[in-house]
């Protein structure tokens, strides 16, 4: 019957259409060389010039792996997506990772970039605030409601004399109104809210007491079982893109600047040098950067279980085992 | 009761003059008021920075041109044939339909990250994204249309021994149609909004950023002005789908259809 032959006709064009459009979306199928997928948490950004620069400069080359760096966006699944195996590596908080672990998603943290927590609180200079207890006591303040560090905060000075409002990822607000604080990322908000003529000042939460490890590099514990040795090799070429990085931010930035147009060439630098002292510290200067001690990660374990987030600490045996 | 049909001049003109003059109200009005550009940039800023960021927003709109067309022809194709099984009984209508509507009251945002775990990260969990949102109208609108096949026609059909699949092809697809092209319309626009928010949390696909990743970043760096210029591009390509469906729908019915004649 032509007319039914036409029918599934048209069903077969439609699905080879489908297979065209899907098709040309996967690269090459892996031939030889190990092709490892590192996933981050946000867009490509100074956070994570360090592993571009390990790409770019050769270093994972060096190590034998082919790094394939999947750019992220807002509420990117990282955690599940390398406890999944849908990426071999990925970058996430400190605090993740406890409460992934917690919820049965079996990551480790390798590699921890932020040595100090670049989450702040920001605030107009003019309201001549001396520390976040005295940006609490007035205005308004944009958090991320549920995030660790804010039920930290609120535990510790109260939430209830500024108005509390949601984070909403930009900094509009704060340029418009002199009463308004936020959260923000050192690194990000105030050199954007800088740019638009304002004068932010900001407070490290770190200061506070909660400092996680923050851009912490984990994968699944099952690969670091079974290839010990090219998980280690994948923290050692990182740190050394990290070194590269810090030692010139140039290359990396200007690689990440045309995937990220939005962030103009100035922003990066900004951004680069704003985040330095985060990265590269005194403990890092002793024992090398990335590094992670397990009296840090019980800190806040401890800290995550007074705060109701974590039923039981556990104990840094069960995870810290890829730490040299 | 024919009205007297407008010139063509005046169909091109219309709209264009109202665009003209929205724009020209918008630039001065921003002006005028000192809108801080990050507020409201007018719209020679928006202009400058689609200038400026030109290849940005072609590579963002070929990528989520492309999540968006999958999405909408897994829609188109998928919706049409769930609606052709559920039009075949009045039990699995009775069964299944109620079901399909949960398709349409899915938060999207608050799903968007579990497809990225059960599709992958980038176009496939985009796209799905995509469809998800665009599927409701088109079952819908197709179950109505084979629903009211004029009851004259079948019975001619029943009267001249018709089997199932014959009555399905020639009579109850085709009357169906208008209805169909109908619920594509809905579709197409909603593919790119789905395609948006599935970009999201889906990332970059292949080292390269859709027009989604693109509003995100811009907000965050308070470039609103690359913002409106990466909306009005989302809205280009919804426009375009939507432009795509009324020409094929227009090829198709033309000739028999009373919706598209007169035109």
């Amino acid at each position: 019957m032509p007319l039914r032959a036409r029918f599934s006709l048209a069903l077969v064009a439609l699905f080879a259409l489908f297979a065209v459009l899907f098709g040309c979306s996967k690269p090459a199928d892996p031939g030889g060389a190990a092709r490892i997928k590192l996933a981050l948490n946000w867009v490509p950004e100074p956070e994570f010039g360090g592993f571009y620069a390990a790409r770019d400069g050769g270093a994972y080359k060096k190590a034998g792996l082919d790094v394939e760096i999947q750019g992220g966006g807002a509420g990117v699944p990282v955690v599940q997506m390398v406890a999944a195996g849908q990426a071999d590596f990925g970058v996430a908080g400190a605090d993740e990772v406890l409460t992934a672990r917690a919820r049965g998603a079996d990551v480790i943290p390798i590699f921890a970039v932020y040595q100090t927590s670049p989450q702040g609180i920001m605030a107009h200079a003019s309201r001549g605030a001396k520390g976040i207890p005295d940006v609490l006591a007035s205005g308004t303040l944009a958090v991320e409601l549920g995030a660790p560090y804010a039920a930290f905060l609120k535990k510790k000075h109260g939430f209830d004399r500024a108005k509390i409002v949601p984070y909403d990822g930009g900094v509009a607000r704060f340029v418009a109104d002199k009463d308004f604080a936020q959260q923000c990322f050192v690194t990000s908000e105030p050199i954007a809210a800088t740019q638009k003529g304002s004068d932010p000042q900001v407070f490290l939460v770190a200061d506070e007491g909660f400092n996680p490890y923050v851009a912490v590099v984990i994968t699944r514990r099952a690969l670091f079982k079974e290839q010990p040795d090219r998980v280690r090799a994948f923290a050692r070429a990182t740190q050394e893109g990290w070194r590269a990085y810090l030692d010139d931010p140039a290359p990396a930035n200007a690689a990440m600047g045309k995937l990220n147009t939005s962030m103009s060439a100035a922003t990066f630098t900004a951004a680069a040098a704003a985040q330095r002292p985060l990265i590269e510290t005194d403990e890092t200067k002793k024992r090398g950067l990335g590094t992670m001690t397990r009296a840090r990660w019980d800190t806040l374990a401890q800290q995550l279980v007074e705060l109701g987030i974590l039923a039981k600490a556990p104990s840094a045996e069960e995870y810290l085992m890829a730490v040299e | 009761m024919a009205q007297p049909a407008p010139s063509r001049l005046g169909a091109v003109l219309a709209p264009l003059l109202a665009l003209a003059a929205i724009l020209a109200v918008w630039e001065g009005l921003t002006r005028a008021l000192a809108v801080p550009a990050y507020l409201l940039p007018p719209p020679s800023a928006v202009l400058a920075a689609a200038a400026h960021d030109a290849g940005a927003l072609a590579s963002g709109a070929l990528m989520t041109g492309r999540a968006a067309l999958i999405g909408f022809l897994m829609s188109a194709v998928f919706g049409a044939l769930a609606a052709i099984a559920l039009g075949s009984s009045r039990l699995l209508e009775k069964a299944f339909y109620p079901y399909t509507i949960f398709l349409q009251t899915v938060p999207i945002v608050a799903i968007a990250p579990l497809l990225v775990l059960w599709f992958g990260p980038g176009l496939r969990a985009v796209a799905v994204s995509a469809f998800i949102v665009s599927v409701f109208p088109v079952i819908a609108n197709t179950l109505a249309g084979l629903r009211s096949v004029d009851p004259g026609l079948r019975d001619l059909f029943r009267l001249y021994g018709a089997g199932r699949f014959a009555t399905l092809v020639k009579l109850s697809i085709p009357s169906a149609v208008p209805s169909i092209v109908t619920g594509l319309r809905v579709a197409s626009g909603l593919a790119v909004i789905g395609t948006i928010v599935g970009e999201f949390v889906a990332g970059f696909s292949e080292d390269s950023a859709g027009l989604g990743i693109l509003v995100l970043s811009s907000y965050r760096q308070l470039r609103t002005d690359l913002l409106f210029a990466a909306v009005l591009t989302a809205a280009a390509l919804g426009l375009a789908l939507f432009g795509a469906v009324n020409l094929v729908g227009a090829l198709l019915l033309r000739r028999w259809h009373p919706s598209e004649q007169n035109r």
